[in-house]
């Protein structure tokens, strides 16, 4: 009896050791390769694994993994790993914050300066990178959307162009319509399709707990156009108040669209309960029900999939107001914390390298063009994504473009109260717009 | 394990108010009038309309679910073209779920059975032993369910990766246990304790006290009174609670994208299901019969378990 | 198991005959026995850290074939936890008489404490001092978060709603679930199979769920094909006229109303089926006594059914509030909720927390929810005090 009692009592005394010397086995790795963070790679042997977080979609994502494995994981002593999240902005706040985030790509410049502050996102100086050698690769103009505090916290990975206007070509042509050149041709035009019996545009706002962004991008585009990039960086900057005479001015010209009778298919208050995925559909009926719809190159992965690009249906810029702009998203990738080893600087070097994400281009299921002025058009096999890309590398080299606003203001506001008050305006009619830029205005936290 | 101890359950009411000996369970007292029959039917149609526009869904070919409502496809139930297995083909084809299915078990059943018994050890202790802070320790557990899971994502990463110290005297090291299988189990069984603790208390501790009393009279020991008395008297209640908690770490989504992360070698089969949506796509043919799929195991479990849950009950009447 | 497990008597004959755990006579020993014992004492640890150690390092490998890693993952966390009892009982049992009685509560009640303190205690404690501190949680800020939460009218909305949520939910599902389990249970025929029905939507995953109610509650305009929602469905081909954004309906908290329908949906197999458990717990011959009496159905239904279970219900609707009152998914991603005038506490706790980053709001809404529980707390105390009494 006693003696079994002895046998239970070493044998649990064994088991925490084990435990013990199980858990003291990884803070050796990852302490050494803390400890090495700030130097660069190849210093020390590592065996690590990089784990990149994207709100892609996970047959895009799949993709990416293999050119990873053939690209990177091949030559290299680590394993990078692609990781598709769908509700990326809850995931993204909980890794970084609980420290447990290697590297993401975030679409939402505007979330980085808490993190930054709260040191729960290390610096791309501190991870060593040549800041010049970046701003060349993939545009000073994008590269300065990751500044904070005399640092820059993202490295641009990914971009997608906004200002498009998507069209059934065929039935388009076949009607003897004109791709309008000025805004004043675009009201003409869909004057013209209204006169024809037909609603010119058709949109839809509804994105669950998301719902309102598409407007935010109409707002954008707007605003890029009639008030000009230097009013549009102080917008975002909130330099300028939200219910600033310029920003009105754009919520005017939106509600001129949606607000016209027989210009917004269903109406406009109907647009607030259509699933944005869905909003384009009536495009490709036969005759279309719709003909204009603008929102950015991802929106081609909804339509029919027998619909053809450059035959079916095609897209032009969002015509100029009183200036040209170019409206685009992308993603910022983040190292987290936990990501401060030099694996992961290694990982970053590779993964924006023109052969990497040239590769990526080829991908069917992506979306995504690449910011590396150096990925030609022909890489992308995809028609729209190659006219896209010429599109953005002509403005990153210029620095004309410039980033959703709505993703660079503070989440309260271009994750929230916008999205509300624009959905709140499409339901209420013009007379509600100042209420609603008040309201966003207030939202701006102090 | 409750499953495990086939042992008869000795005569006894589980009930607290009434301590009659049982009567033989006729059947005469099952008379199902027309009201009743009607009322279940209607009850049980209004639950099931949902979940058949989700079967219809699934079987269905890509454009039909697009440009016309699920109803309309059980208009011509016998027109071939209007029914299609491909959304299973392609469900099962993309995002690994074969691999996901086994993670999802890797999950589940650990994160099923440790707070399952945890909670039954905890429930006998707050029902028939004697300590001090029982009522007050018993209170705080069942209020901690309130906690929303997600206040605690972060506190619990950050524990896991860096370990908490006060000072510089570390009492937790970092287990770095992010990612693996054992941080999952034991974030889990953290939250699904406190529903495990009240539901196990409230039927352990309607046991009569008789035969409790009686055993520690003639000498058993609570180790042995627990396991060999109160374990099996209480199967309905272990079962039910291993069917909620197996039902709610099998479709949890959140919990297992914070601790065991999404790539293809990690995600559970919610998260392959999760990411079938995609952040712009409605696939929706893909994601109904991606539901279906992994509806199976749950309730497969569901249906094997019920057996026992009734049997515990009946069987004890049956005998007396 | 051990030697001591092995005298036991059969559990059907307890409590008739004890068992005779702690007069076991001394066993004579051999030194045989001392030797065996002394090589399994050194073998056992040395096999079990040698085994467990490949284990862990197994488990994190994550290169070996994945059914494996499976099954050595399930074998240690099922087995694990059974060890770890029996040895921590085992180690009781080896302390002095005296100490014996006190420590073994401790025992256990220990593992589920620590891990609640943890897993649950820490994070409440952390988010409370949190709630005091600024958007980063770096400075105090007094009582400011606290002021946005009851002067915000999205807050106040929110607050609003859960309200009615924790009284419609809980309501509705409580009695459904107890009439249907009482109607069921004299159904001589399919009762496993209606109970499974009522019960099928636990076992949909949320993400399925959303799908499910995105099939009802859909909404397409006129031109935008034909409407896939069963309910504008049932609308346009009943009654004609235009499809309705039913999620927009804001009139009579209509819209409030449609998303509680969904958890209904959701939790009301819950209730059922532990409910049904109590019921199936009643003796027959009181029922049958009652009938005999002259008792109609529904008197039985009052006066034995309901007040014998009544213990049960009160879990049942705790649970059921408490749930209620953490509803958070249904609500996030069924359109916007603030526009649509359908914030509960959970959303804006997680819209505060997560999506704004602001992590002293988030945190004061949470703390009103831990707050908000405490009357169920106190009413429960009451209920389990009067079970402690009468059993």
């Amino acid at each position: 009896m006693k003696k079994s009692r002895w046998v239970v009592l070493v044998a649990l005394l064994a088991i925490f050791a084990t435990l013990l010397a199980a858990c003291g086995d990884d803070d050796d790795s990852g302490g050494s390769s803390g400890a090495t963070g700030t130097t660069l790679a190849g210093q020390k042997k590592n065996t690590g694994k990089v784990t990149l977080m994207s709100a892609g979609e996970q047959n895009e994502t799949d993709a990416y993994q293999k050119i990873f494995d053939d690209l990177i994981n091949s030559k290299v002593d680590y394993k990078a790993e692609v990781e598709s999240v769908s509700d990326f902005e809850q995931q993204f706040q909980i890794r970084a914050k609980g420290g447990t985030l290697d590297v993401a790509a975030a679409p939402q410049p505007g979330a980085l300066p808490k993190l930054a502050d709260a040191g729960q996102i290390v610096s791309l100086e501190d991870m060593g990178f040549n800041i010049d050698e970046l701003n060349n690769l993939v545009g000073k103009s994008f590269m300065d959307l990751g500044v904070y505090k005399g640092k820059h916290w993202g490295l641009p990975t990914n971009i997608n162009l906004k200002s498009m206007v998507w069209y059934p070509k065929k039935a388009f042509d076949a009607k003897g319509y004109q791709v309008p050149k000025t805004w004043d041709e675009l009201l003409a035009l869909s004057d013209k399709i209204k006169a024809d019996g037909s609603a010119p545009w058709c949109m839809g706002f509804e994105s669950g707990g998301a719902s309102g962004w598409p407007a935010t991008d109409w707002m954008e585009d707007i605003m890029l156009r009639t008030a000009g990039v230097d009013t549009y960086d102080k917008w975002y900057k909130h330099e300028i108040p939200f219910n600033d005479p310029s920003v009105k001015k754009a919520g005017e010209l939106f509600g001129k669209i949606l607000f016209t009778p027989g210009y917004v298919l269903g109406g406009a208050a109907a647009s607030a309960n259509i699933a944005f995925a869905d909003a384009p559909k009536p495009m490709f009926d036969n005759p279309p029900k719709c003909w204009l719809h603008r929102q950015a190159t991802f929106i081609a992965a909804q339509f029919p999939e027998t619909a053809k690009a450059g035959v079916d249906y095609d897209w032009f810029p969002f015509p100029p107001i009183d200036q040209q702009g170019v409206l685009y998203g992308g993603e910022l990738t983040v190292v987290g914390k936990n990501g401060n080893r030099p694996e992961v600087v290694d990982f970053l070097k590779r993964f924006i390298a023109q052969d990497v994400q040239c590769k990526m281009g080829g991908v069917a299921a992506s979306s995504r063009v690449s910011p590396n002025v150096n990925v030609g058009a022909d890489c992308y096999t995809n028609k729209i994504l190659a006219d896209a890309s010429t599109v953005l590398i002509d403005a990153l080299k210029n620095g004309t473009g410039r980033f959703d606003a709505s993703d660079l203001m503070p989440a309260a506001v271009g994750s929230g109260k916008e999205w509300t008050e624009m959905i709140n305006y499409l339901k209420n009619g013009p007379s509600y717009l100042d209420t609603a830029l008040n309201n966003i205005e207030s939202a701006w936290p102090k | 394990m409750s499953v495990t101890t086939p042992v008869p359950p000795p005569d006894f009411t589980p009930t607290p108010t009434v301590r009659a000996r049982r009567g033989h369970a006729t059947l005469d007292t099952r008379h199902a009038g027309w009201f009743t029959r009607i009322t279940i039917a209607v009850v049980v149609l209004l639950w099931l309309i949902p979940t058949l526009g989700v079967l219809v869904t699934s079987l269905r070919p890509v454009h039909l679910v697009e440009t016309t409502g699920w109803w309309t496809a059980l208009a011509h139930p016998f027109r071939g073209a209007s029914w299609t297995l491909q959304n299973y083909r392609d469900a099962l084809d993309t995002g690994g779920f074969q691999n996901a299915f086994l993670n999802s078990l890797a999950v589940t059943v650990p994160a099923t059975v440790i707070p399952v018994t945890l909670a039954a050890f905890a429930a006998y202790a707050f029902s028939w032993m004697e300590f001090r802070g029982r009522q007050f320790l018993f209170v705080l557990v069942v209020g901690l369910l309130v906690v929303p899971l997600q206040m605690a994502l972060i506190p619990i990463s950050r524990l896991y990766i860096d370990g908490a110290s006060i000072g510089s005297f570390r009492f937790i090291p970092d287990f770095n246990l992010n990612g693996t299988f054992l941080g999952i189990w034991l974030a889990h069984t953290g939250f699904g304790l406190p529903l495990a603790v009240y539901l196990l208390r409230n039927y352990i501790g309607s046991l009569p006290s008789s035969i409790i009393e009686s055993a520690k009279i003639d000498g058993a020991d609570d180790f042995t009174i627990f396991w060999r008395l109160v374990v099996p008297l209480s199967v309905p209640a272990l079962a039910a609670f291993t069917i909620f908690q197996f039902l709610w770490v099998w479709n949890d989504l959140l919990v297992a994208y914070v601790f065991l992360g999404g790539t293809s070698s990690t995600r559970v089969l919610t998260i392959a299901l999760a990411n079938l949506v995609g952040q712009h796509g409605e696939n929706w043919q893909l994601l109904t019969s991606a539901a279906f799929i992994s509806m199976t195991l749950p309730l497969v479990v569901f249906f094997s378990l019920q057996r026992y849950f009734v049997r515990g009950l009946t069987a004890g009447s049956v005998k007396g | 198991m051990t030697d001591d497990d092995a005298e036991l008597a059969p559990a059907e004959q307890v409590p008739e005959n004890a068992p005779e755990a702690a007069t076991v006579p001394a066993e004579v020993r051999s030194p045989w026995t001392i030797v065996v014992r002394v090589v399994a004492a050194i073998a056992i640890p040395v096999a079990g850290y040698l085994s467990l150690s490949w284990a862990f390092g197994f488990l994190r490998e994550g290169t070996a074939n994945r059914l494996l890693i499976v099954l050595v993952a399930i074998a240690l966390g099922v087995g694990g936890v059974f060890f770890a009892f029996w040895a921590m009982d085992r180690v009781v049992d080896w302390l002095p008489d005296r100490w014996r009685d006190t420590v073994r509560p401790y025992v256990f009640v220990g593992p589920a404490l620590v891990i609640l303190s943890v897993f649950l205690v820490y994070p409440v404690i952390n988010t409370i001092i949190m709630s005091f501190k600024d958007a980063q949680a770096k400075d105090f800020v007094g009582l400011d978060n606290y002021r946005f939460v009851f002067t915000d009218a999205s807050m106040l909305r929110s607050i609003r709603n859960t309200a009615m949520w924790i009284v419609f939910v809980p309501l509705v599902s409580v009695t459904v679930g107890l009439v249907f389990a009482t109607l069921a249970d004299r159904l001589r025929h399919g009762e496993a199979v209606a109970k499974s029905l009522i019960f099928l939507p636990m076992a949909i995953s949320f993400v399925g769920a959303a799908i499910t109610w995105r099939l009802v509650y859909s909404y397409r305009p006129a031109g935008f094909g034909s409407n896939i929602g069963l309910l504008n469905g049932i609308k346009v081909g009943a009654f004609g006229g235009d499809p309705i954004a039913w999620l927009s309906q804001q009139q009579w908290n209509f819209n409030n109303l449609l998303l509680m329908v969904i958890m209904v949906w959701m939790q009301t197999g819950f209730a059922m089926v532990v409910l049904s458990s109590a019921i199936k717990a009643i003796p027959s011959e009181i029922v049958e006594a009652a009938r005999i009496d002259g008792a109609s159905e529904l008197q039985v239904f009052w006066r034995i059914v309901v007040p014998t279970i009544m213990p049960t219900i009160v879990v049942v609707t705790t649970y059921m509030v408490i749930n209620a009152m953490k509803v958070f998914d249904i609500v996030f991603v069924m359109g916007n909720a603030e526009s649509n005038h359908t914030e509960v506490i959970a959303e804006r706790m997680i819209r505060w927390f997560f999506i704004q980053s602001n992590d002293g709001r988030g945190a004061a809404i949470a703390v009103v929810l831990f707050v908000a529980v405490i009357p169920v707390m106190i009413w429960n105390v009451r209920q389990f005090r009067q079970q402690e009494m009468t059993r």
